[in-house]
């Protein structure tokens, strides 16, 4: 039987709740065993220290993406973020760029709202060789890598100033969609969703969303496929697609 | 979980100009720094009165740096432009910028000619 | 017998109006620093970041040069002696120094951005990293060149 060291750390919580002026910072001195994460810590102030703390966790091994947090200013998992990782005092807010609700709680309906609809979240897998059904079983159903956290929407500089940016992980998705076609994916319709000012072309290249992806889904990587799939369309088709109004690109 | 339909226009010509005049602007620049700062035997390279007045009337170098003069100022309103879209402007917003700054860079473009032809003229 | 509750009171329920109050609030965006000083925030950021705001700072930079410029120019209009004033004072060294500044910001911004033409174009995005870093390495030894001639007067 081993016996865990036990440290106390001090961690600064960012705290809010919906009618504040204002959201302030609490400290809380947490006795933690060295493997312990950064979602034990808030469980543990949850339990012992304040139990008006929101917090939102579900399955504690990274394949939820419910628990996104930025630790020291850095977007991370909770849940498979160890404390022994940082020294001194730990500051955990919650991700940036989204409408905060209580605490470390952010509104995710609005990053789910930048998706290209429809928006399946499961497709069937069928169609590849390589996924051949066995005999016992009615069929596959294939997941997404993209646990959708919205860490990568945090990190982005463009998602700092402009809400109106879909965001890497909707674009991610969309470039996804494209690479494995399925039934139902109207192409075109796709390609014209990314193809805004909002979308594909409003990235600026800082890769920040594929440092932060927990996932190895790397959006901006496929940002830039995205890009290369809307310039071969344009070649394909051969044509401009016609400007909206007569201020655009006049230089 | 609706997303907006997108508006039928495409933006991707602002980045590709961007790319483009970008890309033209590593020859135009290395051109125009190499000739202002790396030619002439002065102090930094810097040329005297005359030896402007003889390098702009030359009529290769009049078209190269009004090319030059061209490329910078359509990279540069692009570039502002990509600058303040990121700020989230409303759709209003966005056409008055794109008015302004098509503005912006006629006028310094068309100043950029009238000084460099007057001086053209001198020689 | 269960009490009948009698509708909003607002003297017993004035609790629960606060509640209500506070979720009608609109919930503030979480930002990490406000507006664009977040853009050129490196604190906990990677390589990429490094370079957008390398880039923008560059670009801002050089857009408000192209203005000095065309004014600095425009010294010319006045004649050879105006000119000759304006050359005293560009060949201090403090301006000397502001031209290699010119030439950090025109090779920042140009080889940053053929990095950004070459990614954003889907060519090498996995390799984006190192070549922002060999690009700013080519681009150190050219700075240094010129600084040397710049300020050593000589091609």
């Amino acid at each position: 039987m081993t016996t865990e060291t036990t440290s106390t750390r001090r961690l600064r919580v960012h705290r809010f709740k919906r009618g504040d002026d204002a959201p302030h910072v609490e400290e809380f001195d947490v006795p933690m065993g060295e493997d312990a994460t950064v979602l034990e810590a808030l469980r543990w102030i949850q339990l012992h220290g304040d139990p008006s703390l929101g917090l939102r966790h579900s399955c504690f091994h990274a394949s939820c993406g419910t628990c996104g947090v930025r630790v020291n200013g850095r977007e991370r998992l909770a849940c498979v973020t160890k404390i022994a990782d940082f020294s001194g005092t730990i500051t955990v807010d919650p991700i940036a760029n989204l409408p905060v609700l209580l605490d470390v709680v952010v509104d995710m309906a609005t990053f789910f709202a930048h998706y290209p609809d429809p928006h399946p979240i499961v497709r069937e897998s069928g169609f590849l060789p390589e996924a051949a059904v066995a005999d016992d079983l009615d069929g596959h159903e294939r997941y997404e890598d993209c646990i959708e956290c919205g860490l990568c929407l945090s990190a982005c500089p463009v998602a700092a100033t402009d809400d109106s940016y879909v965001g890497p992980a909707a674009l991610a998705y969309a470039q996804r969609l494209l690479e494995e076609p399925r039934d139902g994916v109207d192409r075109n319709a796709l390609l014209d969703w990314a193809d805004q000012d909002a979308g594909a072309w409003r990235c600026h290249a800082a890769f920040e969303c594929t440092e932060a992806c927990p996932s190895d889904v790397r959006p901006a990587q496929r940002i830039m496929s995205l890009r290369k799939e809307l310039r071969h369309r344009r070649s394909e088709q051969g044509r401009e697609v016609p400007e909206q109004a007569a201020g655009e690109e006049a230089t | 979980m609706v997303a907006t339909a997108p508006e039928r226009s495409t933006r991707s010509r602002s980045w590709r100009w961007t790319a483009f005049t970008g890309v033209s602007l590593l020859a135009l620049v290395t051109i125009h720094m190499v000739a202002h700062h790396f030619v002439v035997d002065e102090i930094g390279g810097l040329r005297t009165y005359q030896h402007v007045l003889d390098y702009i009337s030359t009529p290769i170098i009049f078209v190269i740096e009004g090319v030059f003069l061209m490329v910078v100022t359509v990279h540069a309103m692009l570039g502002l432009r990509s600058v303040l879209f990121d700020f989230g402007l409303s759709e209003r917003w966005r056409r008055r910028l794109e008015l302004g700054l098509v503005a912006l860079g006629i006028v310094t473009v068309v100043y950029g000619f009238i000084l460099i032809g007057v001086l053209a003229s001198r020689a | 017998m269960s009490e009948t509750r009698a509708p909003f009171d607002r003297e017993r329920d004035a609790g629960v109006e606060e509640i209500l109050r506070g979720r009608r609030q609109p919930a503030p965006v979480s930002r990490k620093l406000p507006g664009p000083i977040a853009w050129f925030d490196l604190r906990s950021r990677n390589t990429g970041h490094l370079a957008f705001s390398l880039n923008r700072v560059t670009g801002l930079g050089l857009v408000a040069y192209l203005y000095l410029h065309l004014a600095v120019l425009s010294q010319l209009l006045g004649g050879e002696d105006a000119w000759n004033d304006f050359l005293e004072v560009a060949t201090t060294p403090l301006f000397l120094g502001l031209d290699v500044l010119l030439v950090f910001g025109l090779l920042a911004h140009g080889l940053n951005g053929t990095r950004v033409a070459l990614v954003g174009s889907g060519f090498v995005p996995n390799r984006q990293k190192a070549l922002f870093w060999s690009l700013m390495a080519f681009g150190a030894i050219v700075l240094v060149y010129s600084a040397l001639h710049i300020f050593g007067g000589e091609a």
